[in-house]
């Protein structure tokens, strides 16, 4: 079997391939929205996580009778593959409470595509103690759930097993991303999102394996990306797909890091292993994935407001040496389109240039945002 | 010298309903009075389940989505529309939020009210009450997002709700509590936004009062089975304003009792809303276009009235333990139950709460036809009206009408097209009838 990016490459052209071998094997397949579903429960019950997306060179045929043109186009576009039996290989799915989109996808879902298991989780919108204890309570419903479904139990020996094994994995991204930091970088943002598609796209243990092959593979790259000018962070929604950084990378820049679904959003913190795995769950994927739809409360003026949401991308600025931002954000994502004003006045005022694309999915016209995405590099320069 | 404004809100049918406008102008008056004196005034959502609190606390609520309407009705949007997108906020969001956070930026802007906004202006808050829900987003990225033209304390309250495949048994303890902890923890921000003490005794006759308010105004709505029917769609509408922002006061429950003595003496004496009723409708859970009201009169004109809807819909009356006293826990159970109130019966057929709902109002308000309005602006109820559409289908072939628009951004309204389908849909119904009746 191929190693490091050509196996990469191989997943990313065919993501479900992998799944559905283990599928043949016996293994049954779970798949999940968005970076708030906790997949350590999903392993540690020995099925396999598979995060669902959407397809961004497929048009959507099917979903218009199903699901309002006005929801959001990737939740659309996943619901149009599995309508058309894209995801039929999948055992169950799992949706957290991440923002309406999802909430209303659920029930849509559930109706139309039959799967053996289905579980929504969730997720409090607040940081307060009652929403930790709350959350805490939800993901036991979720083991118990799971353990029903399966017919094996979750022991907290297993839930750390499954804790430490998705935690060396995210240790693998943040590693894989340090290869990011020199100037030229050793590796593309549209390498880096195939990696992560792939990565999401296999059960954990051999996704872990896999990282490591493709980090020693890039450590002995003789050299990397060609030097551009313009070093870019790309802030925004899920972008499961290389067309849009690859068409930045084209015009003149290089993507150095991202603040992305598909990207570190799912990766940039780590579970604290405990005697209460769930608990531990529940504290860091709602204090510590940085999503809009989780409101921090933040008192004092507005600048400590912007500071105490934002301060986490300037740092990811100063950290990989970025000049310039791209805020991607799809139409129609509520949450994200609420906090862009906001993102964009932190950011300018650090001194970041600010290129706010809405975008589509799939997109439709590459060129039209290739156009703007050349002028602002232009004027970066 | 400005031209006539057009017509934008219906004719309604009862003279309680009429009154409304009147309550609304009170309620700015009072938010101005208490801007005067120094009185906290608070932001806050329509259907928080939380009203009593605020009202025990003393605190003057505003309703912004109410006032983001009232600018629609008074062709007064698109000025703060317009400021909201030139501040970045772009034009599919909910357009609730992109009128009031344009209207708060403008006020920043002018360092004052906007000239000859509605009611005299939107008072600046002394604080802003969002919610975390089940649904609406915007309820706590709004308020985020108008801090930068607000900077006032805020709270975002934790309101969850199971889904529908949940099981009620399984998790109905740990939603009660965090709900009943969430609750706590609003009062101890307003306690310590206005240095007063919660007087538990005021809450506990605040929450009586709001339970018989809703109960009331729950029978006044029962009695709208009758035929012809007595009261419409158009004057519901308005008349849902004392019971999603003025609960907890005698006023709404005066406002209801009187209600329903209206709709009981039409009953007995058969007074219609129109005179020859030959349709009887259904507005489902869709959000009105605040412009464009008057669409309940050409229905009208058509033979079509709407005697229920499910929007802005009276909660149902439920049941509460007896153990259960404090008013915190109390609220808290009361909501879980309501919003739960379908789940065990959609869960048994493998549908959606609103459309067991829709089911029985169907039945029990002898309905000829389903109208659904798709706010373009809102995802949080407008998408997942398609899989209603699909789920009543499967027990029943009323017709079904989805119209296009807004609720506040008048630029997403066609009336000419909205009136080309409605006349369709009417002949549609009219089919469905006699079928049903041969």
């Amino acid at each position: 079997m191929v190693q490091g990016l050509a196996r990469v490459e191989q997943i990313y052209q065919d993501r479900g391939q992998r799944v559905k071998e283990l599928k043949a094997e016996g293994r049954k397949v779970v798949g999940y929205f968005c970076s708030l579903t906790p997949v350590e429960v999903i392993t540690a019950v020995d099925l396999v996580p598979y995060r669902i997306m959407g397809n961004m060179r497929q048009p959507i045929t099917h979903t218009d009778a199903y699901l309002e043109t006005i929801a959001c186009p990737f939740t659309r576009s996943c619901l149009d593959i599995a309508l058309k039996g894209g995801y039929d290989f999948l055992d169950g799915f799992v949706m957290p409470h991440a923002c309406d989109n999802i909430v209303k996808l659920y029930d849509i879902w559930g109706y139309n595509i039959k799967h053996s298991y289905a579980h929504f989780v969730n997720v409090p919108h607040t940081l307060s103690p009652a929403s930790f204890e709350f959350f805490e309570a939800e993901l036991e419903t979720f083991r118990r759930s799971l353990e029903r479904f399966s017919g094996r139990e979750i022991t907290t020996e297993k839930l750390t097993r499954s804790i430490q094994l998705h935690n060396e994995q995210r240790a693998l991204v943040r590693t894989l991303y340090q290869l990011r930091k020199q100037d030229p970088p050793l590796l593309s943002g549209a390498e880096v999102t195939k990696v992560i598609v792939a990565v999401m796209s296999t059960p954990v243990t051999e996704a872990n394996e896999l990282l490591r092959g493709v980090i020693k593979e890039v450590k002995e790259r003789s050299k990397g990306c060609q030097k551009k000018p313009a070093r870019l962070m790309v802030c925004g929604t899920g972008n499961d797909d290389i067309t849009f950084i690859e068409m930045v990378e084209e015009s003149g820049a290089n993507v150095v890091i991202d603040d992305l679904c598909f990207g570190t959003k799912p990766y940039w913190y780590e579970v604290e292993v405990s005697d209460n795995p769930l608990a531990s769950i529940a504290r860091s994927y709602l204090e510590k994935i940085n999503c809009p739809r989780t409101y921090r409360q933040s008192p004092g003026s507005h600048q400590e407001d912007l500071e105490k949401r934002f301060g986490y991308l300037y740092d990811f600025a100063k950290e990989f040496k970025v000049n310039g931002v791209i805020l991607y954000i799809l139409r129609y994502c509520d949450t994200h389109a609420l906090d862009a004003p906001d993102v964009k006045e932190y950011l300018v005022g650090k001194g970041l240039p600010v290129l706010e694309i809405e975008g589509d999915y799939p997109t439709p016209s590459p060129i039209r945002l290739k156009t703007r995405v050349q002028a602002f590099l232009e004027m970066m320069s | 010298m400005e031209p006539p404004k057009e017509k934008t809100s219906a004719e309604k049918s009862t003279e309680v309903a009429k009154r409304i406008r009147r309550l609304v102008k009170e309620m700015a008056a009072e938010a101005h009075e208490a801007k005067a004196k120094g009185t906290p005034i608070a932001y806050f959502f329509i259907v928080s389940f939380y009203d009593e609190i605020i009202r025990a606390m003393g605190i003057v609520p505003w309703g912004t989505e109410n006032y983001a309407g009232l600018c629609a009705v008074k062709m007064d949007a698109e000025r703060f529309l317009l400021k909201a997108e030139a501040e970045g906020y772009p034009n599919y969001l909910c357009s609730y939020a992109t009128c009031i956070l344009g209207f708060d930026a403008m006020r920043r802007e002018l360092g004052g009210m906007p000239p000859g906004a509605p009611d005299g202006g939107l008072e600046y808050p002394s604080m802003m009450l969002g919610t975390g829900m089940m649904i609406c987003d915007p309820r706590y990225k709004w308020y985020q997002a108008a801090q930068r033209y607000n900077n006032v304390p805020m709270h975002i309250h934790g309101l969850l709700t199971p889904t529908t495949d949940a099981n009620l048994q399984e998790v109905q303890d740990y939603y009660i509590k965090y709900n009943t902890e969430e609750l706590k923890g609003l009062v101890d921000f307003l306690e310590r936004q206005t240095g007063r003490k919660m007087d538990w005794d005021q809450l506990s006759h605040v929450t009586d009062l709001a339970e018989r308010t809703q109960r009331v105004w729950w029978e006044a709505y029962q009695l709208r089975k009758a035929i012809p029917a007595p009261m419409p769609t158009e004057d519901a509408v308005n008349t849902m304003v004392p019971g999603w922002f003025m609960m907890g006061t005698q006023l709404a429950l005066d406002f209801y009792q009187e209600l329903y003595n209206e709709v009981k003496y039409r009953v007995d004496h058969k007074i219609g809303v129109i005179s020859d009723e030959k349709y009887r409708l259904m507005w489902g859970m869709s959000l009105p276009p605040w412009y464009g009201l008057v669409l309940f009169n050409y229905f009208e004109s058509l033979g079509a009235v709407f005697p229920i809807e499910v929007v802005y819909h009276p909660p149902p009356p439920v049941d509460i333990p007896p153990r259960i006293s404090h008013p915190l826990e109390r609220i808290a159970w009361r909501t879980f139950n309501q919003l739960t109130h379908w789940h065990e019966k959609a869960r048994k057929h493998g549908t959606d709460p609103f459309v067991e709902w829709f089911l029985e109002l169907i039945e029990d308000y002898k309905i000829d036809g389903v109208v659904l309005h798709q706010a373009m602006t809102c995802r949080t109820i407008h998408t997942g009206q398609l899989h209603q559409i699909r789920m009543l289908r499967k027990y029943s072939d009323i017709p079904v009408l989805l119209l296009e628009g807004d609720i506040v951004d008048v630029r997403n309204y066609n009336e000419a097209a909205t009136h080309d389908k409605i006349d369709a849909f009417i002949e549609v119904v009219d089919a469905y009838k006699k079928r049903k009746h041969s």
